[in-house]
């Protein structure tokens, strides 16, 4: 029981992506120029997460070791062209947001690191537990570094307005360079937090 | 020799299990996604050019295949009668690679209802000025059995300085589409009624 | 003309890393030194290169005729990494050198978003194959021109004084964003 608590809370904190497992960092600082695009994104990397993270745990004592990477690889790409599908039916808007980051979410190194250090080892159950974990954890840093881009670069959040027509929205941050600084004091705040409780400073 | 044929057996029911998931999901998303695509971006066109929301009139479509290409119909009805038409075209010859535009038709006044660009990549503040509504309303009103043509080569269309290129793919198409509109008109006619009548989508 | 317009655009204007976002996890963890960065680059143009003429090919003469656009991710995927191992596998045994060079960036090349990013961008903007292919190489070079002077800097940086959290990552996310800015000088350099 310990065990399933210890995994499901995991990808909240201990291992939350991108922050303090550094991976993933290519959809954190393209999509979360709007907090709506963040979770889009997050979700999906999320549901992938789960079902990859399930599948190749099923067939964890199947797979041969010498095409283990190449299995990965196609379950995780079916998956991720599952999603793109899926959200050209029933999101259209979300999907042509995204662009070309859907695609890429086959070579998020979540999913494979995820597949590679827990679902290779580990029952079903619990490897569809930690995808959750990690996934969720993802979307809520997505999430909050995209609504922190949105309010101060340009007044809304999730598109409702939040600020007067006098607000003159600091456009740096929805753009490249407030991504990048965004993302790293963020970092600096979450290593100076965790330096208060004890932890270690993530390099 | 074992070995290798686990190997091989293993990667190809894996492959075969995810083109076959992938296959059956696209046979059933196809028609959807289609349909969102042309809600999402042909929609707005459609709404500005027949004043009608575009769910009512997106089921009304047709393709036509002449010798400058294939061409794609929208079509109104009041009272039992065609009464507009859109007909989306590609415009050759752009700066930034081909213009997907679409001409509206007023069949009861045989006139030009108007210009609407679906796609392009032309130059910002130059070749993107085709957009404008100051460019784009030259079309209206205009006689749908005259060819459209610039100042320049003996029409009425003041083209965008600086951006010949851009101009010229917008002529190129509203000529692809008016021809279409003329030699097509029977063909047109006769397949709207088989529509109407068979109640079955035509393509 | 135009093509030369495009690799300009490619390295300078939206350089596939600090502007497209592309190419983050071995720009953060590799640049450490000078020496891995240019190896990682080198390795990233070779293999970027490679991948977006398969692809390309790929895309243009199967998927399109056969209908089959909608699985273009895993096709090309698979396409990137079976390329990956091949190159490794012929670079172990025509050319020592270079393997040693190159070969522990190699693998992790598969999941660069770079890799993968300039093919798939190939297709969205519809290039030809010229155009594909100064726009795969010059990418690329943006690649490894960034991460090159991100390495120079992270060096320097190394021996500053940097507040005790905001060491390491935190940083080199900072020190990237000021030079993303910088790289928006040139935004108004094409056309």
């Amino acid at each position: 029981m310990s065990r399933f608590l210890s995994v499901l809370v995991h990808g909240f904190w201990k291992d939350l992506p991108p922050f303090r497992l550094v991976l993933g960092l290519c959809p954190a600082l393209a999509v979360t120029a709007s907090a709506n695009n963040g979770m889009g994104m997050g979700l999906s990397v999320t549901f992938v997460l789960i079902f990859s993270n399930l599948t190749i745990s099923l067939l964890r004592n199947i797979i041969p070791d010498k095409v283990r990477i190449a299995s990965y690889i196609v379950i995780i790409a079916t998956l991720v062209v599952l999603v793109e599908m899926l959200l050209q039916a029933y999101f259209f808007g979300l999907s042509q947001q995204l662009g070309i980051y859907i695609p890429l979410i086959v070579v998020n190194c979540i999913i494979l690191g995820r597949a590679e250090a827990f679902a290779a080892r580990n029952p079903a159950f619990l490897s569809a537990v930690d995808g959750f974990s990690v996934g969720l954890g993802f979307t809520f840093s997505l999430t909050v570094v995209g609504s922190i881009r949105e309010i101060i670069g340009a007044g809304t959040w999730f598109g409702i307005p939040l600020t007067g027509p006098d607000f003159e929205p600091f456009a740096f941050m929805v753009k490249a360079p407030g991504a990048f600084i965004c993302l790293g004091l963020i970092l600096g705040l979450m290593n100076a937090y965790g330096r208060w409780r004890g932890e270690n400073v993530i390099q | 020799m074992r070995d290798i044929a686990k190997l091989v057996l293993v990667l190809g029911l894996i492959c075969g299990i995810s083109a076959g998931s992938l296959a059956t999901v696209r046979t059933q998303l196809a028609d959807r996604i289609e349909q969102q695509n042309d809600l999402f971006v042909r929609g707005p066109a459609l709404e500005l050019l027949l004043q009608q929301p575009a769910q009512d009139i997106l089921s009304n479509k047709l393709v036509i295949e002449s010798p400058e290409g294939s061409a794609m119909i929208f079509y109104t009805m009041e009272s039992g009668e065609v009464n507009g038409l859109a007909i989306e075209t590609i415009g050759k010859g752009g700066y930034g690679g081909d213009i997907a535009l679409m001409l509206g038709v007023n069949l009861q006044s045989n006139q030009l209802l108007g210009l609407e660009i679906i796609k392009h990549q032309e130059t910002p503040g130059i070749g993107a000025q085709i957009e404008k509504t100051a460019f784009r309303n030259q079309w209206s009103k205009k006689p749908a059995n005259d060819p459209v043509r610039l100042i320049a080569d003996g029409g009425t269309i003041d083209g965008i300085s600086g951006a010949t290129y851009s101009t010229k793919a917008v002529m190129d198409g509203t000529q692809k589409a008016l021809s279409t509109y003329l030699n097509s008109k029977d063909r047109i006619s006769e397949l709207i009624e088989q529509a109407n009548s068979t109640d079955k989508p035509i393509e | 003309m135009d093509l030369i317009l495009l690799a300009i655009s490619a390295i300078f204007v939206n350089n596939i890393l600090l502007a497209q976002y592309l190419g983050n996890c071995p720009f953060l963890g590799v640049s450490k030194k000078l020496s891995t960065s240019l190896g990682m680059g080198a390795a990233v143009i070779f293999v970027a290169t490679l991948a977006s003429i398969f692809t390309w090919l790929v895309y243009h003469h199967v998927l399109v005729p056969l209908e089959l656009k909608y699985i273009q991710t895993l096709i090309f995927i698979l396409i990137i990494a079976s390329l990956v191992q091949f190159v490794e596998i012929f670079l172990k045994r025509f050319s020592k050198a270079l393997y040693n060079a190159l070969g522990i960036y190699l693998p992790l090349i598969t999941t660069n978003c770079a890799v993968m990013g300039i093919a798939l961008l190939n297709i969205k903007h519809e290039f030809g194959f010229w155009q594909m292919l100064v726009f795969s190489i010059s990418s690329a070079a943006g690649f490894t021109l960034a991460i090159l002077l991100f390495a120079s800097i992270r060096e320097r940086l190394f021996i500053s004084h940097v507040p005790q959290f905001m060491k390491g990552s935190a940083i080199a996310l900072v020190t990237a964003g000021i030079m993303s800015l910088s790289f928006m000088g040139f935004s108004g350099m094409v056309n």
